[in-house]
């Protein structure tokens, strides 16, 4: 099959695991037990109110027309309108979703070199201190919730040095860039999280192509030792890699809204919390699809990325 | 892709019982933590006492207290229970999930796999935290609803593991040797696949423990999940945080112990994964 | 041991040692060899013998383990003090490697013309530009086809053979004095491996290049190489000129190798195998390390070190007597067989049988599909009663897809399998309890055929127990009784699979096909991965057992050595077809089709001078399945569109031989 046949095939996935994921997020939201109505009003609410709830929402409506309805609306940018603040859902995402994004690519622009490099060198020194070191703490920072890492650099920068802004009061659509120092703890905590799996994943696939046959043919054919490691092992290593990196985008998103919280940066995870806390179902609804989307579209550039650098699928 | 071990003998080598045997260690001290927590704890974890309100880490209050007067260290003991046991049973129950989903995928190949693990794609698509946010949100927020939320995340990452290590395994010629005899579908399941994909299942579960102590406990940050007043510790963290300008200790400790936990129970994962020396990358 | 003065390549005293402690493992002990300029000097062993090592140790690449003592000098520089600088002005440039498994030897992310490049970029200094046009050179040199194409290819594009030929023109880019050619041929197909084998003849011709070659195959060593070393766990036994060593061998080891080497004309006779398995080398017995296993052993042998012998022109041996006559009984006749006749009714039968990969995955709009190759195309095949039938076939030639389609582990697209004239269903599951009990299946690989976390008397006892072929109570005595009639003793019973070795293993997968108590057994390659003086015992095993239990044998095999071996009639596949069927002395002394000739013609004879290979010139296109022969692409009798566009007829011979081409039977 051509690479080209491989691509279009894997966009057509994504397109239908993403219509899977809009059915799926609107059955959570409208068919499993619990009333949307009481799941907004509250456990305390009186039956008459709910009552009022269900018939202003529409909810009395037959479940494949209300599919309908929302599903097309999406298509069209319209996500509904918001609970609390009366206002239109989409116009609020958008800004923040510049905003988070915005975040999200300062911080793989960070992570990734960084990532890669320190993976590489742990591999390629496999089994020193230097190595044990990088394994260690990766490992280490693997197990702490993101929470833990923001609040401790909060505490430590933002309190106690008092260096950086503990929080990141952007609105939402600002130019991120006029105020670099806001974000500069958003960045540092969320690129330490991500960077653990990518660096024990480079490392993994850095040692496994300095195990190959090919490597050793390089080595014997009196190539310099650091050449094969950048020309032959590294190339061959990236691919695995890229995967990876396509696969950890979903624990940054997930340590996005995290993050945007506590820092209160207004993004869509930030949104999406508050939606949470008020209750407030369409904006809930259109910031887990807009992050499911954004986490598909991730995957989806990372698999075309390795698809474009896998030999074996050149002519 | 997969490298099974399946050579005990590999597996009983003395010399990496040694290099296990701290990683045990710890696992008895988390148990016991939560049989006895509460017990030891000096303090009552839910009596107010104005008069020791906010007060500073000392002998009698080694964590300091917070506002309602209540001993840190002791809501912290008592912590314990209502933090990891939610964890533990959903990494149970998603593994339950998961390995049954797998072996039938993985046994019966062709349209019936192929359906399902769209299906688990799907579920995929859902960054963890997002899905179990939504769920939670939408379901209520009791502590059931939470451990099936992330019984639900495990659910496709584990069948996925389990899965490739079935198809493994059925590719190897003496499940062959088992259908040209003519044998049983309950004979190779049992007798002859689920032996050899012990280590793996023993692995996985091990790996969702701990990641299910970091995802309950960053949901109990969020609010969801068990609520105020029982003092697990990501709610310990999210109640502390609006006094870390002046009482840090309130954030600090709760902070440190989710730290401790978690990072204990991903070494012990990790551990045990190699032990069993299965590819870190099939094991995520 | 004894080496020219001049030599090009001295190994002396060479040990290597890998772990440490009590776990070491004496990979290498006192190994001395030296090699002529524009001599090719053979290494030969059985897996184990550490001939690998010694290989990647005159690279100056022994990876977790150390060479405790000894030197390797390349024209009287010794190697192993060298800086990695010097390493590297000497790898690739002054000693080259050629080796086993070509399509990992390449970078899967580069160009070929790129990997032949950067040795000439790198040791010769050459610009870019000039290094692919050497490139473009070499790939004529070692005959690839059109190689100013070639070299921007990739390696997944290219054949096994191809990319074999470009590693031999990567290590000759250099003109580098020595090559290392560790197993250059070893699973490569039999008529690839005689033209690879037929370069490094005609390479060795032109550049006058020494050569070391490594291989388990004694007659490939025998067709390449001057002079041999027989390396046995570690340890030189044998050194001497080829011919010598593998006419009149004289160390036991030696004997043994040849004893259980196939013949592949003149009389079949028993195979005389080496008994027991090779020592643990991590405590290495006193004595002759070859004692244990050796026949003519006395006590002496065992505990003292013998001595290199001279016993012959420079001929060495490392055994106590330097005269050893081989026992009488060294070939044993074979009992004279009688294959049924051409009337005796076939007892299982395959009809028109197709099989075709299907493709994996759920289809998608817009996408076309993808065509099916078919696995098998309108085979049809008999076996008699008690006889055993060999399925001859290079790689991708269909014979493992039959043999689970007979087993019924794969449903075929059309066409049955027949036992006594009744058609079977295509699935082992659906078939009655006495169709499955009636033919069993032994499987290629020993270590994944067997329930790594079952015992030895589980594993035979479980088909018992399934057929009810005895009585509870009698189980245990008759899962002994199985393990005896394969040589293994009661004590294997609690054992697992782990514990054995590879030849221990397949005797247990042949127990477990016996404990059914069948009338066929089919047996797919069940000696292809195991070392030769191993095979040779476990096929005697199955000799014995046919004529004890009057079994017969769907046997599937590469090696024509092992069919000629063991088979009344020889079935001979290519492409998903049978070409011939025929007795095999018939098939072997007048083949019938292009192909069979062509194979019969690749197999190395152990001679050197031989004639050249004849090879197609001109690539045509390949065939289309189900319309022309399938051989045609490959045939050195095309007779062109005859053969592209009409599918050959069936030609009949004398005995039920059976070819399909469109050249007329010789005989007939």
């Amino acid at each position: 099959m051509s690479l080209w046949t491989l691509i279009l095939q894997r966009i057509l996935l994504m397109i239908a695991t993403l219509f899977c994921v809009a059915v799926l997020t609107f059955l959570i939201v409208n068919v499993l037990p619990g009333d949307v109505a009481v799941a907004i009003l509250g456990d305390q609410s009186t039956p008459d109110q709910v009552e009022a709830l269900r018939q202003s929402m529409g909810l009395d409506q037959p479940i494949l027309l209300r599919f309908g309805d929302w599903f097309g609306g999406v298509m069209r940018g319209d996500f509904g309108t918001s609970l609390t603040f009366g206002r239109p859902v989409g116009p609020m995402i958008w800004g923040r979703l510049l905003n988070s994004a915005t975040l999200g690519v300062i911080c793989l622009l960070v992570m990734i070199p960084v990532s890669i490099l320190l993976g590489a060198v742990a591999a390629v020194t496999q089994g020193s201190v230097l190595d044990r070191a990088i394994t260690a703490i990766t490992t280490f920072l693997f197990g702490m919730p993101e929470y833990v890492l923001a609040l401790g650099a909060m505490l430590i920068f933002a309190i106690w040095l008092q260096w950086l802004p503990g929080a990141a009061m952007v609105s939402p659509g600002e130019n991120l860039f006029t105020q670099l120092d806001v974000i500069v703890l958003p960045v540092l905590v969320i690129s330490l999280g991500g960077a653990t799996y990518i660096i024990q994943m480079t490392r993994a696939s850095m040692i496994d192509a300095l195990g190959t046959a090919y490597v050793r043919t390089a080595l014997l054919k009196g190539v310099p030792r650091w050449q094969v490691i950048l020309k032959h092992a590294l190339p061959n290593a990236m691919l695995p890699t890229l995967v990876e990196i396509g696969l950890s985008f979903g624990a940054l998103l997930g340590g996005l809204v995290i993050i945007e919280t506590i820092f209160n940066f207004a993004g869509v995870g930030q949104l999406m919390v508050m939606s949470v806390q008020s209750r407030d179902v369409p904006v809930l609804q259109a910031c887990v699809l807009v992050i499911a989307a954004a986490y598909s579209v991730g995957s989806l550039l990372a698999d075309i990325a390795s698809m474009l650098l896998n030999p074996r699928l050149r002519t | 892709m997969t490298t099974l071990a399946t050579d005990p003998q590999a597996a009983r080598s003395s010399r990496i019982l040694t290099y296990l045997r701290p990683a045990e260690i710890y696992v008895v001290f988390l148990l016991l933590l939560i049989a006895i927590g509460p017990y030891i704890a000096p303090y009552s974890a839910y009596d107010f006492d104005p008069a020791s309100s906010l007060l500073k880490p000392s002998w009698a209050h080694p964590f300091g207290t917070d506002e309602f007067g209540r001993d840190v260290f002791s809501r912290i003991l008592a912590g314990a229970r209502p933090t990891l046991l939610p964890a533990f049973a959903s990494a149970v129950l998603g593994i339950i999930a998961g390995t049954t989903t797998g072996l039938i995928c993985g046994l019966m190949g062709g349209r019936t796999d192929q359906w399902i693990m769209r299906g688990m794609d799907v579920l995929l698509s859902f960054p963890a935290l997002i899905l179990a946010m939504l769920v939670v949100t939408m379901l209520g927020g009791s502590t059931t609803i939470l451990v099936f939320a992330i019984a639900l995340i495990f659910w496709p990452r584990s069948a996925r593991l389990i899965r490739s290590a079935a198809l493994d395994i059925g590719k190897r010629e003496f499940i062959e040797a088992c259908r040209a005899r003519g044998e049983g579908m309950g004979y190779i399941l049992f007798r002859e696949m689920l032996p050899n994909l012990r280590s793996v299942v023993i692995v996985d579960l091990a790996l969702r423990c701990s990641y299910a102590i970091l995802l309950s406990a960053s949901l109990a940050y969020l609010g969801m999940g068990a609520q105020a007043p029982t003092p697990a510790w990501g709610l310990m963290v999210k109640e502390g945080q609006q006094f870390i300008q002046f009482a840090p200790w309130l954030t600090i400790f709760p902070c440190l112990t989710v730290a401790l936990v978690a990072t204990g129970t991903v070494l012990l994962g990790e551990n045990v994964r190699r032990r069993f020396a299965i590819s870190q990358r099939l094991a995520r | 041991m004894s080496g020219a003065e001049n030599a090009v390549l001295r190994v002396n005293d060479l040990s290597i040692t890998y772990g440490h402690g009590d776990h070491a493992v004496h990979a290498v002990r006192n190994v001395t060899l030296s090699i002529a300029p524009g001599e090719a000097y053979g290494l030969i062993g059985e897996s184990g013998s550490g001939k690998s090592t010694v290989a990647f140790s005159i690279m100056g690449h022994v990876v977790g383990g150390r060479v405790s003592s000894g030197s390797i000098q390349l024209d009287r520089r010794e190697l192993l003090t060298m800086s990695p600088r010097e390493w590297q002005d000497v790898r690739g440039n002054r000693i080259a490697m050629v080796y086993q498994d070509p399509m990992n030897a390449l970078n899967p992310a580069f160009r070929l013309g790129a990997q032949v490049a950067e040795t000439l970029i790198r040791h010769r200094g050459m610009s870019r530009e000039d290094a692919w046009a050497k490139a473009v050179d070499l790939f004529r040199q070692v005959r690839l086809p059109d190689p100013e194409q070639l070299v921007n290819r990739y390696p997944h594009q290219i054949s096994g053979g191809q990319q074999q030929r470009v590693v031999i023109a990567m290590a000759i880019a250099c003109e580098a004095q020595l090559l290392i050619m560790d197993e250059p041929t070893t699973g490569l197909d039999i008529t690839t491996e005689a033209h690879i084998l037929e370069l490094i003849a005609d390479l060795r011709q032109r550049l006058g290049i020494a050569i070391l070659f490594i291989s388990h195959n004694l007659r490939v060593v025998a067709q390449v190489c001057d002079r041999v070393g027989v390396l046995y766990a570690g340890q030189m036994v044998e050194e001497g000129p080829a011919d010598a060593v593998l006419q009149k061998a004289r160390h036991p080891y030696t004997m043994g190798l040849n004893g259980s080497l196939l013949p592949i004309s003149g009389e079949v006779r028993r195979l005389k195998p080496i008994a027991g398995r090779l020592p643990d080398l991590r405590q290495v017995p006193q004595g002759c390390i070859f004692a244990p296993r050796c026949a003519y052993a006395t006590d002496q042998c065992r505990t003292m070190d013998p001595q290199i012998q001279v016993v012959g022109k420079r001929h060495v041996s490392r055994c106590m007597f330097s005269e050893l006559v081989p026992p009488a009984d060294r070939f044993i006749e074979m009992g004279s067989r009688h294959a049924p006749g051409d009337s005796v009714a076939p007892q299982l039968s395959v009809v028109d049988l197709d099989y075709s990969y299907a493709r994996r995955g759920m289809p998608l709009p817009f996408l076309a599909r993808k065509a099916r190759a078919k696995a098998l195309d309108r085979v049809t095949l008999a076996i008699r009663p008690g006889e055993t039938l060999g399925i001859v076939g290079e790689s991708g030639s269909g014979k493992s897809t039959l043999a689970r389609c007979i087993a019924g582990l794969r449903s075929p697209d059309r066409g049955a399998v027949r036992l006594e004239g009744r058609r079977l269903e295509p699935l082992a599951g659906q078939r009655s309890r006495e169709a499955r009990q009636r033919v069993q299946i032994v499987f290629q690989n020993p270590d994944s055929s067997l329930n790594p976390l079952r015992t030895v008397g589980d594993i035979v006892g479980r088909p018992l127990g399934l057929y009810n072929v005895v009585p509870e109570e009698e189980r245990r005595k008759r899962t002994i009784e199985l393990l005896e009639m394969v040589n293994l003793e009661e004590r294997y019973m609690t054992r697992y699979p782990r514990e054995l070795s590879g030849g221990e293993k397949q005797r247990v997968n042949i127990a477990r096909a016996l404990g059914a108590d069948p009338e066929i057994i089919i047996c797919d390659e069940p000696t292809s991965a195991l070392d030769i003086s191993v095979q040779a015992s476990v096929l005697n095993t199955l000799i014995d057992l046919r004529t004890q239990k009057d079994m017969a044998y769907v046997f599937i095999t590469h090696d024509l050595g092992v069919v000629r071996y063991i088979a009344d009639r020889v079935a001979v596949m290519y492409g998903g077809s049978v070409v011939e069927t025929g007795r095999t002395d018939q098939v072997f002394s007048s083949p019938g089709h292009p192909y069979t000739e062509m194979l019969l013609n690749a197999i190395p004879d152990g001679t050197r001078g031989r004639k050249a290979l004849l090879e197609v010139e001109d690539s045509r296109p390949k065939p289309i399945q189900g319309v022309g022969c399938v051989f045609a692409d490959r045939c050195l009798q095309y007779r062109g569109r005859e053969c592209d566009e009409v599918l050959p007829p069936v030609r009949l011979g004398q005995d039920g031989h059976m070819v399909n081409c469109h050249r007329a039977l010789a005989s007939a």
